[in-house]
């Protein structure tokens, strides 16, 4: 026999308390789990966002449009590798509720602007041939069972009409956190062309523009660069690094993401009373044991490594538990929060794990310290006399 | 060796209750001899059992100075006491006090783990201390699976696999029948006779008692004189 030993059958000695307080404690890492998987991906795409790319929105509103003449006057600023832009086009395919997300872009730019896009040669070539190709990301081909070579149908809510377009690339993401694989590119030139003869007054018109600067450049002063160039026309600019729009983009969410950190913290305590209540029934219960070997001459250690070791021994099986639950909680977490690819998928990343362990080990501290400090406090006579 | 292995002075015990100090022990001084198997008899109240925990360093007494196996307890921290309790006393309890979870032979083993003592010796220790109370063949059982007088001589066998100075035992055939606790008086005798172990037995049973080769009656917290 060891001391694990004893911890051991001290711990199962409660079958129905001891599942229900994994159970419990499981519920709660999933709960955590879940929030973090949340602020994870909120937060995520800010932090892997490009340091050499620049967005120019609107200086009033993102949903202004600049004009598409901008293009050439930014390309010839110093620091500009390339200049890329694009309108969200809001496709509809057949379930109105659900529009997919789905942006018109030109494909040549777009390419080479986003290398996180992942086709191949052959794919690469067929949709910056086609005006009327566009490229799908996977888990979106996948949903929908689309094929290359397949003609989808769109209803446009933002620009209204029926449109078709001709998957020409399947394409991976290498990075889910800033590039979705559930999203629709079609081809600018295409959409501007139509929308010349149904709305004249929207053509020629970009909701952003993507400036890749060099690597050697400050992007910062190509920024102010852009922004000084179209001070005082009739279509200011505000431009900013990728990883600051991103970033101000979830400040307008902040007090959700706020929210969400509260109640993170809010279920470290739910899972610390879970834990301190089934330490503190078990531990009166077994007062009089304690007393007995505190009589055979176990010492106050003795009983922060049994009492720890339990609580560290719940705590793992029910984080262990809750962790288990999460990988496919978090898939039914993403159908059920189905974004249609304006937000990446939710995965478990290695630091929500760390994290849920990370609590877990905290809570069983937590947990075990009172029922340690009452252990050493009690005498040997009081714990005999318990009745327990 | 220690001989004398108890040397108590002038001890005195008193307790408040309700506002109204209870004297218990009261200027109380003796001593035990090594090898010694001493019965300690009184009626309910008289302090026996205050007396043997005193001894056992699990009270401490209100004045006076309790010395047990050379060392002074009324110095000693409660950890201190604890490591003390460990090498130098085996503590028989009247209900066995055995923990549930846990089979004869892990019962056996608890106080081992204070020691340094691989597994393979541990294991050996507890073969032989249940052997020695006759429950070679129980080693694997639950204490519910025990009659009473089974579990009290695994409580002796946990009491002495540790080979302690000195065995305290506090009404040890109190929850017994006549045959068990016959038995477990007899183990007694056999320790202290083949063994040399220290004895002190406090219980209210004077058939009991007749198996010390000692009795001292205890009256109101004062040991009455020996004869």
């Amino acid at each position: 026999m060891t001391f694990g030993w004893l911890i051991l059958r001290n711990t199962l000695r409660r079958p129905v308390r001891l599942a229900l307080t994994v159970w419990g404690l499981a519920m709660v890492v999933l709960a955590f789990g879940l929030i973090r998987l949340t602020l994870d991906e909120w937060q995520g795409a800010a932090k892997a966002a490009s340091k050499n790319r620049l967005i120019t929105v609107h200086s009033m509103s993102g949903a202004l449009p600049l004009p598409v003449a901008y293009k050439d006057r930014i390309a010839v600023l110093p620091g500009v590798r390339s200049v890329h832009h694009g309108v969200e086009f809001g496709g509809v395919y057949k379930d109105p509720k659900q529009p997919l997300a789905s942006f018109a872009e030109p494909a040549a730019t777009l390419l080479t602007t986003y290398p996180e896009i992942l086709l191949s040669e052959g794919e690469r070539l067929a949709f910056v041939q086609d005006r009327r190709g566009c490229i799908v990301g996977l888990s979106l081909a996948e949903r929908y069972g689309w094929k290359l070579g397949d003609v989808i149908p769109l209803t446009g809510t933002i620009y209204p009409g029926q449109w078709e377009v001709t998957v020409r690339g399947i394409y991976r993401s290498s990075n889910v956190m800033i590039w979705s694989d559930q999203e629709l590119f079609l081809q600018w030139d295409y959409l501007n062309e139509q929308v010349k003869t149904t709305q004249p007054d929207r053509a020629d018109q970009v909701s952003w523009y993507t400036i890749a600067t060099e690597e050697t450049s400050n992007p910062r002063a190509v920024a102010l660069a852009i922004d000084a160039l179209f001070a005082n026309s009739f279509a200011e600019t505000r431009t900013e690094l990728e990883q600051a729009f991103i970033a101000g983009w979830l400040e307008r969410s902040s007090t959700l993401l706020y929210g969400l950190e509260a109640v993170s913290g809010v279920i470290n305590g739910i899972a610390l009373l879970v834990l301190m209540n089934a330490l503190a029934m078990a531990v009166r219960e077994r007062t009089r044991e304690y007393a007995v070997i505190k009589t055979l001459g176990f010492q106050p250690r003795h009983f922060c490594v049994l009492v720890l070791g339990e609580s560290l021994l719940l705590a793992f099986c029910g984080g262990a538990l809750g962790l288990g639950l999460l990988l496919p909680a978090s898939r039914l977490y993403a159908q059920l929060t189905q974004s249609n690819g304006y937000v990446p998928p939710y995965a478990v990343s290695l630091e929500t794990v760390g994290l849920c362990l990370g609590m877990m080990i905290v809570v069983a501290f937590g947990a075990a310290l009172w029922p340690v400090i009452r252990l050493i406090r009690m005498t040997t006579l009081d714990g005999l006399r318990h009745a327990g | 060796m220690y001989d004398p292995v108890v040397t108590l002075q002038r001890i005195s015990k008193a307790y408040v209750r309700a506002g109204t100090e209870v004297s218990v022990l009261r200027d109380l001084s003796f001593t035990i001899p090594a090898g010694t198997f001493l019965a300690i008899m009184g009626p309910s109240g008289s302090g026996k059992s205050t007396l043997l925990n005193v001894m056992a360093g699990i009270d401490r007494p209100t004045s006076g100075s309790v010395v047990v196996a050379g060392t002074r307890l009324d110095d000693l921290s409660e950890g201190d006491m604890a490591r003390w309790r460990a090498r130098h006393i085996g503590y028989v309890f009247q209900s066995y006090n055995l923990i549930p979870v846990l089979t004869a032979s892990e019962n056996v083993e608890l106080p081992l783990l204070l020691t340094h003592l691989s597994r393979q010796e541990r294991r050996e220790h507890v073969r032989t201390a249940l052997r020695l109370v006759g429950l070679g063949e129980r080693m694997d059982h639950y204490p519910r699976q025990l009659s009473g007088g089974q579990e009290q001589r695994v409580g002796l066998a946990r009491a002495i696999v540790s080979d302690p100075t000195m065995i305290l035992a506090d009404e040890p055939t109190g929850n017994l029948d006549r045959e068990s606790a016959e038995d477990i008086l007899t183990l007694f005798g056999r320790l202290n006779r083949e063994l040399g172990k220290t004895i002190v037995m406090v219980t209210h049973d004077p058939r009991a008692a007749e198996r010390a080769q000692m009795i001292r009656h205890l009256e109101k917290g004062v040991l009455e004189s020996p004869p």
